[in-house]
Parts: C-alpha cells; sequence; structure tokens
C-alpha cells in the first residue's frame, strides 16, 4: 500500500491516457508532462505509462503493510526502496508538476480503457477526486520494463505550433503576434488548459456558437485574445477559434512550466513528412 | 480538403446536414485512427503523427452518399421534471405561459447533433424555434447534475455538476446521461424525446 501522508495542491492518478473515448466526449486525459511520467516509471521499471501520482503542489507518500520493499521513484530519475513506515516527499518547488511512480504501477481500477483520474467527470484514479491524507492506494504487478528514460523537457525552448486551422477567423496580424510576442504562464492553468498571459490577439468576428472538434494543443482564442492552450483534460468540443497548434512533442515542454514562466511559439513546418501530410498542410 | 489540426490531427468541413453518424463511424473504423469527432460542421481524425491514417477522405465521402437508412441510431425516452429555475424567464422570453413552454420542449423531437463539452453531453437538435434564448450572460458556478437546459438552437442534459451558461428548465429522471462503464448514453444521431412529469 502507499498512503497519502499530506498533500499541499492537486495530486491525482495519471497514466497514458484513454485514447478512443473523444466520440462520446470523454477528453484523451493523460499526464500533463509525458517525458516527466515516464521518467519516474522507467525508474521503477514500468511501462512509460504506467499509472502514478502526478502533483502540482507537493505530496508525501508512506508504505505501509507486510512484505519487502517498494520500489518507488519520482521524476528525478532516482529509485529509492523503501520499506514499510519509510516515507518519501516529491513536492513541485520551481516546477510546475511531479510525477511519483511504484514499481508495478497504482492499482486503481481501469475505466474506460484508463486509469487516470478526470475530475470533470469524478472518473477514473482514486474514487474520481484528488488524492487527500489519509488515502491507501494499491500497488499494481504491471511487469517489468527496461526502458531509456526520455530527457525531462527543456523549458527554454521555443513551442512549435502549427498555425490553423481556424486562420479564416482572425486577420494577418493575429499570428504574427503569437509568433512574435513573449508570454506567460498564467497560475489559472490547469489540466484543462495552459492560460496565458500577454499581448491580445485580436479576432475578426463573434463565435459562431456551433462547437467544433477540438485537440490537446490547440491554442484557442477567446474574446478578450488572451490564448488558452488546451489540455489532456480538454473539452473535446469547442467554440473559441485556433489560430495554431502545438505539436506533439512540444506538449510536455509548455505544460511544464509554472505560473510565470516565459513561453515563445514558433511556426513548424513539417521538414521530411510525407506529401499526404504535405497536403495536409494549408500552403503547401 | 484535410485541413492540419497541430501534426497529430486533421479536421475536415462537412457539407450542411451531413449524416454526421454516418461518417463518425466510418472514421473511426479506419486502421491507424485513434480518435474521430464528427460535429454539425466538421469532422476531426487524431493519429500517431509517425503513422497517419489514409483513406479518410474517402471514407467520408463514402459515409455522405451511403442512404441514411444504412445507420443505426436509437430513440431514447427521458422524463423530465419541469422544475428549472430558468423555466419562467424562458417562457417570458418565448412569449408564452410556462405551462406552454414546458408543452413546447417536451414536444419537441430530437435528434443528436454533437457530443461534448462534458463526458456525454448532447447537443440536441430539434428544440422549437420559440424557445431559443441566448446563452445566459454570466454562467453559473454550478449547474446541478441531469439539468435539462436549452441555449440557442439547442437543448441538452448536463451529466455532471459542472458550471454552465444554459438556461435550465429541468431535471432528468431515471437517467445516466454517463456511466463509468458503459460511457456516454446518447450517441451521435440518437433520437430523443422528453415526456414531462409531474413536479
Amino acid at each position: 500500500m502507499i498512503a497519502v501522508v499530506s498533500v499541499t495542491g492537486l495530486a491525482t492518478v495519471q497514466d497514458g491516457g484513454r485514447a478512443g473515448r473523444m466520440h462520446e466526449g470523454v477528453p484523451p486525459g493523460g499526464p500533463l508532462v509525458p517525458e516527466l511520467l515516464a521518467r519516474a516509471n522507467a525508474a521503477v521499471r514500468n511501462g512509460p505509462g504506467e499509472a502514478a501520482i502526478e502533483v502540482l503542489g507537493a505530496i508525501t507518500v508512506a508504505v505501509h503493510g507486510p512484505g519487502g520493499a517498494i520500489l518507488v521513484a519520482s521524476d528525478d530519475g532516482e529509485p529509492h526502496a523503501l520499506r514499510s513506515g519509510a516515507v518519501l516527499r516529491v513536492g513541485a518547488d520551481r516546477a510546475r508538476v511531479r510525477y511519483l511512480a511504484v514499481r508495478g504501477g497504482l492499482d486503481v481500477p481501469c475505466v474506460l480503457g484508463g486509469r487516470g483520474t478526470l475530475l470533470a467527470a469524478a472518473l477514473g484514479g482514486l474514487e474520481g477526486r484528488p488524492l487527500q491524507r489519509g488515502d491507501a492506494i494499491a500497488v499494481g504487478r504491471a511487469p517489468e520494463r527496461g526502458a531509456e528514460p526520455p530527457s525531462p523537457p527543456d523549458l527554454a525552448a521555443p513551442v512549435r505550433v502549427v498555425p490553423g486551422p481556424d486562420l479564416d477567423r482572425f486577420d494577418g496580424a493575429a499570428l504574427a503576434t503569437l509568433l512574435a510576442s513573449a508570454y506567460t504562464v498564467d497560475a489559472r492553468s490547469d489540466r484543462m488548459g495552459v492560460r496565458l498571459a500577454g499581448p491580445a490577439v485580436a479576432r475578426v468576428g463573434s463565435d459562431s456558437g456551433v462547437s467544433t472538434p477540438m485537440v490537446r494543443g490547440a491554442v484557442q482564442i477567446p474574446p478578450a485574445g488572451m490564448p488558452i492552450v488546451l489540455g489532456p483534460d480538454h473539452p473535446t468540443v469547442g467554440g473559441y477559434p485556433v489560430l495554431a497548434t502545438v505539436v506533439r512533442a512540444d506538449l510536455g515542454t509548455l505544460c511544464a512550466r509554472p505560473a510565470g514562466a516565459p513561453v515563445r511559439f514558433s511556426a513548424w513546418t513539417p521538414e521530411g513528412a510525407s506529401p499526404r501530410t504535405r497536403r495536409a498542410t494549408p500552403g503547401h | 480538403m484535410l485541413e492540419a489540426f497541430g501534426d497529430a490531427a486533421w479536421r475536415v468541413r462537412l457539407p450542411e446536414g451531413a449524416g454526421g453518424r454516418a461518417v463518425l463511424d466510418r472514421l473511426r473504423a479506419l486502421p491507424r485512427v485513434v480518435d474521430a469527432v464528427v460535429t454539425e460542421r466538421h469532422a476531426l481524425v487524431t493519429f500517431d503523427p509517425a503513422a497517419p491514417p489514409q483513406g479518410v477522405e474517402a471514407a467520408i465521402e463514402q459515409a455522405l452518399s451511403a442512404p441514411a437508412s444504412a445507420v443505426s441510431s436509437r430513440e431514447h425516452v427521458v422524463r423530465v421534471r419541469y422544475d428549472g429555475q430558468d423555466l419562467a424567464e424562458v417562457a417570458r422570453a418565448a412569449g408564452v405561459s410556462v405551462a406552454e413552454a414546458v408543452a413546447l420542449h417536451a414536444g419537441g423531437a430530437y435528434v443528436v447533433a454533437a457530443i461534448g463539452f462534458l463526458p456525454g453531453f448532447a447537443y440536441l437538435r430539434g428544440l422549437d424555434p420559440r424557445l431559443e434564448v441566448p446563452r445566459r450572460e454570466s454562467p453559473r458556478p454550478r449547474v446541478p447534475p441531469l439539468s435539462v437546459a436549452v441555449a440557442g438552437p439547442y437543448s441538452g442534459i448536463y451529466p455532471f455538476a459542472s458550471p454552465g451558461g444554459w438556461n435550465v428548465v429541468g431535471t432528468a429522471l431515471g437517467f445516466a446521461a454517463f456511466d463509468a462503464s458503459a460511457g456516454a448514453a446518447l450517441a451521435l444521431g440518437d433520437r430523443v424525446r422528453f415526456t414531462p412529469e409531474p413536479s
């Protein structure tokens, strides 16, 4: 058993996500920072998407019960063999989000194809809710996987975006504003989206009132012009126009940045992409 | 035409009045499509950027040319207690009595036009035009679960307690809009009727 001794901020069980349910309105879920979840899991010889604790804040856990030591690690990659009664603290400190993984994974029920917590629907994880002091989570028996841990994301790197798909709902200056400006991460960011503060992006016309499909990484522009980049628990449809979309490989570096951290965007072009992809990209 | 939506999704504009369910079913059946979402004007597929699917446009064209009878949709009858806190205001905006507003809402033949916003939340077309009122100017911080609400040309049922800007006209009874083991009760293209229950 892993017992929660104390929590500050928000701690939830998260895993690799719940793909294939978006047509039912279920967002893809998954970790805010896939690289960091994979690092914590690799340190305890789990597969990259095994269920672990994601914490925005700090959590202290204790190992309880008979048997030998339990192998526990955070995304710093250092495994700790903890005997019953031993504790480990993982704190976000200067980071936005940290992970704590256990050899064999956290044994919470698999709901609709995933073990991660979706707070909006009180679904998955531990009773669909944030972890709190006194919780006890069983340890699973996921098979050992040897994998090289990925590097942590580079928090100073520009975040690459594909322009669109709603360029027709902006004037020509909007994309230039997004790509040329310095933004910072707003403290109101959550698993639904990273809110940015900085120069407002001007839109053309008003919202149509008709919702369209959304994806993680979509840079939505609400009426006030402050971008919101959709996160793993985003609504699957939305009405705000999307000026650009963060490429999948850069979702982690964006979501790892704490409140106040700088964000710059750069335009991504599909170097070496297949002709099919080129055809799908406006301007090619 | 496929529009790039990042490097891991494509979006396609659909013709007005297209049969969304047939498009959704065909797209979900394509190899390498991870997720497919169809709304009234767009279809979306997501995929691994290293392995994009093929035949997305052809699948949509086939779905649009197939006869509508090929699509299997279900009909749901949902009992509603018309006790919503915005019912009187909706009736006043429509220029009818509360009893007439209830009859208009319950008399509609609705079709699921899109799903999203929350897991299992269905955008229902078929609302009597007299009941079309805009979203509330400031959303409520908490709309109770199973609230039956209207906004613009849509009606809908909140599966969970949530912040929301729709006008609440009632409460669905004995209806699980979303179930942790079975998923969403309503699917794209399903038909929905409401029957009033005494409050």
